[in-house]
């Protein structure tokens, strides 16, 4: 069937969204709760369209012959605007020593948006006493700040209720708690995180909400440590992982460049015949009786998706680090050469 | 016309809790007209010529709501009854269920076997604990009369019924919401379409009909879809519960024909203005409801595209000039903060700064900044939240200021 979006005419398949199209055809929507693979909740009102005079949200809307989309215009532009500057207002934004700082879609999305008043923010003197206590218990009282599970960091200071994590989970651990403003991403009863930590729901967070659990001033100390011995061993089909996130904040496309810039030594790569962990384990071995290095001098970069290594504490894995995480390190490297960071 | 009474017609001469008294007044008569006269095509088709429409605020038609669920040929479907009622001012619903709930279970069975559903749900609010068990003490009673169960007074007909008690709140009167509730999900509403009368309960054809709205179908059965089609006004006929609040003579509940005008309500049956109060506005339909000047006091209560203004639940808050619209505000943006499920952006934020906003107002620190941010939150509210409970929420915060009732 065709359908007209923008008044230019595009072909569309039965069943598709609107969103769809637009992706495919590469025409510029904005989403945030809307993630590969997950069904289309329409909950972040950001992928506004305008269909027969009314705005509907492009990812639920199903394509019909004849159907007139418009994309952009200034009632659209506005209402995406509202709508980000509403989840701006509640998210708790330190960017600069977030993790996910320059990663992080939401933040991306005020930049393409240029969002730069805050007016829905109470300012200092407007809110005072017992007034400004109750906007404490009622705004704060329910934050969750979740670290004693040992790879998912939670923050639901920076949640912005986009429910990714809860349809991506395979074990179904995260739902809504409370209601209205009050709402919480969590677990039930808010008890500590406990499932077999595959890390997708780290990968789909688009704001810091659900990050990597890691020492990373031990893992940058390490690094830079000179007396150190720092061995990265990529697991089977990272490096495309790595790149695809680092795309976003380095145009670098050598991944050994990279790693040798943040302080590896070595790069190890698992490959399909050593693909298990045992053969890890031999390295340190290896290394410390070819290169006449001790033992506790080799440190263990294990970097995988497969984050529920670090759950198991395993001796001879100093690290695991997460494609994340490698991101994160160049980021910060990346910001020190420049010289954005004086040090 | 005064004098029609529907619903409330048995109302303090029966106990509600003995059956034998509703049927001494010609009770259950209905149901013996539609299963042992009738067949559901019938009664639906008087339903649809009676004109009967939602009652909960929306409106839609009744007949043709149950005629889409009749025509689906699916081996399950539901009905249910919407008794979740949480509008603040509105209590309809409850008094149907204390003074007759006989009247209520009659409009459920001869619903629910109409559209051939074998199961019946009444969701009521989780607050109406005392409603509850009137409620349970009646479906004994009729069930031990044969008026449900298996072999519907020697017939072929069989209907269960449950009574489902929700939580309390707000949102689970949507119908979406409602149905993820009894299905054990969270209370939030779900995308639409499909309506639920396609994929409703456990993705079966389903009708959620306001328990008011069933009320009336006994009579309409009894008496016929032409003579309630008569009463009333022409869009939306039959009669509603009104509740008169606030600074009337005799607040309370009046059965009254629709199109009826408000002037009319609170003259005629409430009595008039409180004496030494002076009329300030009047909010029609409860917190979600647009607010009406003196001089606006004409317009017809009625349901329907065309209506001047939404009917909403029925309530009408007569507010006084020695009231502080200030705190009224607050009550307003208080309840949708609270109520709102957290779903989409708009509702889930807007409404919460808004009741910040409406804090500030009482304190006299509105700014420059707050009037743009009503603005653009009103507006975010009106046209991008995911369910209707959002775009009411800024309907009386709107007209407030439309009709200088808050200035800055």
């Amino acid at each position: 069937m065709n359908i007209k979006i923008n008044n230019k005419i595009y072909e569309a398949k039965e069943n598709e969204t609107v969103l769809d199209v637009c992706k495919r055809e590469g025409i510029r929507i904005p989403t945030l709760c809307g993630f590969e693979g997950l069904p289309r909740e329409g909950v972040c009102r950001l992928c506004l369209v305008e269909m027969g005079g009314r705005l509907m949200t492009s990812c639920t809307a199903k394509v019909s012959e004849g159907l007139e989309v418009i994309t952009e215009n200034e009632k659209i532009e506005k209402a995406r605007r509202i709508n980000l500057e509403l989840l701006w207002a509640d998210h708790a934004g330190k960017c600069a020593t977030c993790k996910k700082n320059q990663m992080c879609e939401l933040q991306n999305l005020a930049l393409e948006y240029k969002i730069e008043n805050f007016h829905f923010i109470p300012r200092k003197g407007e809110i005072t006493g017992a007034e400004e206590l109750d906007l404490i218990k009622d705004n704060w009282s329910r934050v969750v700040v979740e670290n004693e599970n040992p790879c998912i960091s939670r923050n639901s200071e920076l949640c912005i209720e986009c429910r990714r994590c809860i349809n991506v989970c395979p074990e179904k651990k995260f739902g809504f708690n409370y209601r209205g403003n009050s709402v919480v991403v969590g677990t039930p009863y808010e008890k500590v995180l406990d499932c077999s930590f595959c890390g997708k729901c780290a990968e789909a967070c688009p704001t810091g909400a659900l990050t990597d659990q890691n020492d990373y001033v031990k893992i940058v100390d390490d690094l830079d440590n000179l007396e150190k011995f720092s061995v990265a061993v990529l697991d089977l089909g990272i490096e495309e992982k790595i790149l695809k996130v680092i795309g976003k904040i380095s145009p670098e496309k050598d991944l050994n460049k990279l790693l040798i810039n943040l302080g590896f030594e070595k790069i190890v790569k698992l490959g399909k015949e050593n693909l298990k962990i045992e053969f890890v384990k031999n390295i340190k071995d290896e290394y410390s009786r070819t290169k006449k290095i001790n033992q506790q001098d080799i440190v263990i970069f294990f970097i995988s998706s497969r984050i529920y290594e670090k759950a198991k504490k395993d001796k001879n894995l100093d690290y695991v680090l997460s494609e994340r995480e490698v991101a994160r390190l160049v980021r910060d490297k990346e910001k020190i050469k420049e010289g954005k960071i004086k040090m | 016309m005064k004098d029609i009474k529907i619903i409330t017609e048995h109302w303090g001469k029966i106990n509600p809790l003995k059956i034998e008294e509703y049927i001494n007044f010609g009770g259950y008569g209905a149901l013996e007209k539609f299963v042992l006269k009738m067949n559901p095509e019938k009664a639906i088709e008087e339903i649809q010529k009676s004109g009967l429409c939602g009652r909960g605020g929306a409106g839609f038609p009744t007949g043709d709501k149950l005629e889409m669920v009749a025509k689906n040929t699916s081996e399950t479907k539901y009905f249910i009854c919407n008794l979740e009622e949480s509008e603040p001012g509105t209590y309809k619903d409850r008094l149907i269920v204390d003074n007759n709930p006989h009247i209520l279970l009659e409009g459920i069975i001869i619903s629910a076997l109409s559209i051939g559903a074998k199961k019946a749900f009444i969701y009521i609010n989780g607050n109406y604990e005392k409603q509850k068990e009137i409620l349970e003490k009646a479906l004994a009673q009729s069930r031990e009369k044969k008026y449900w169960g298996e072999n519907i007074l020697g017939s072929a007909f069989r209907l269960e019924i449950e009574i489902y008690s929700g939580a309390g709140a707000y949102i689970c009167g949507e119908e979406t919401a409602l149905i993820n509730s009894v299905e054990g999900n969270r209370g939030e509403p779900k995308l639409r379409p499909p309506f639920p009368t396609e994929v409703g309960l456990f993705g079966s054809p389903t009708v959620v009909d306001n328990a008011e709205t069933i009320a009336n179908i006994p009579w309409i059965i009894l008496n016929g879809g032409k003579k309630y089609s008569a009463i009333g006004s022409k869009n939306s006929p039959g009669t509603k519960i009104f509740l008169l609040n606030g600074a009337v003579e005799k607040p309370g509940t009046y059965e009254a024909p629709t199109g009826i005008t408000v002037k009319k309500l609170i003259d005629e049956y409430a009595g008039g203005i409180k004496k030494g109060k002076e009329f300030w506005f009047a909010q029609i339909g409860g917190a979600c409801g647009k607010l009406l000047l003196e001089k606006e006091l004409k317009v017809k209560m009625e349901f329907g595209k065309e209506c001047e203004c939404p009917l909403g639940s029925g309530s009408i808050l007569v507010v006084d000039k020695s009231v502080n619209i200030h705190d009224l505000l607050i009550s307003w943006t208080d309840f949708f903060r609270r109520e709102s499920c957290g779903k989409c952006v708009p509702c889930r934020e807007g409404t919460f700064r808004l009741w910040e906003i409406a804090k500030r107002f009482r304190d006299g620190k509105i700014s420059d900044r707050d009037k743009k941010a009503i603005e653009d939150i009103l507006w975010t509210l009106d046209n991008t939240t995911f369910c209707p409970l959002g775009k009411f929420a800024g309907t009386a915060f709107r007209d407030a200021i439309a009709k200088n009732i808050l200035t800055f």
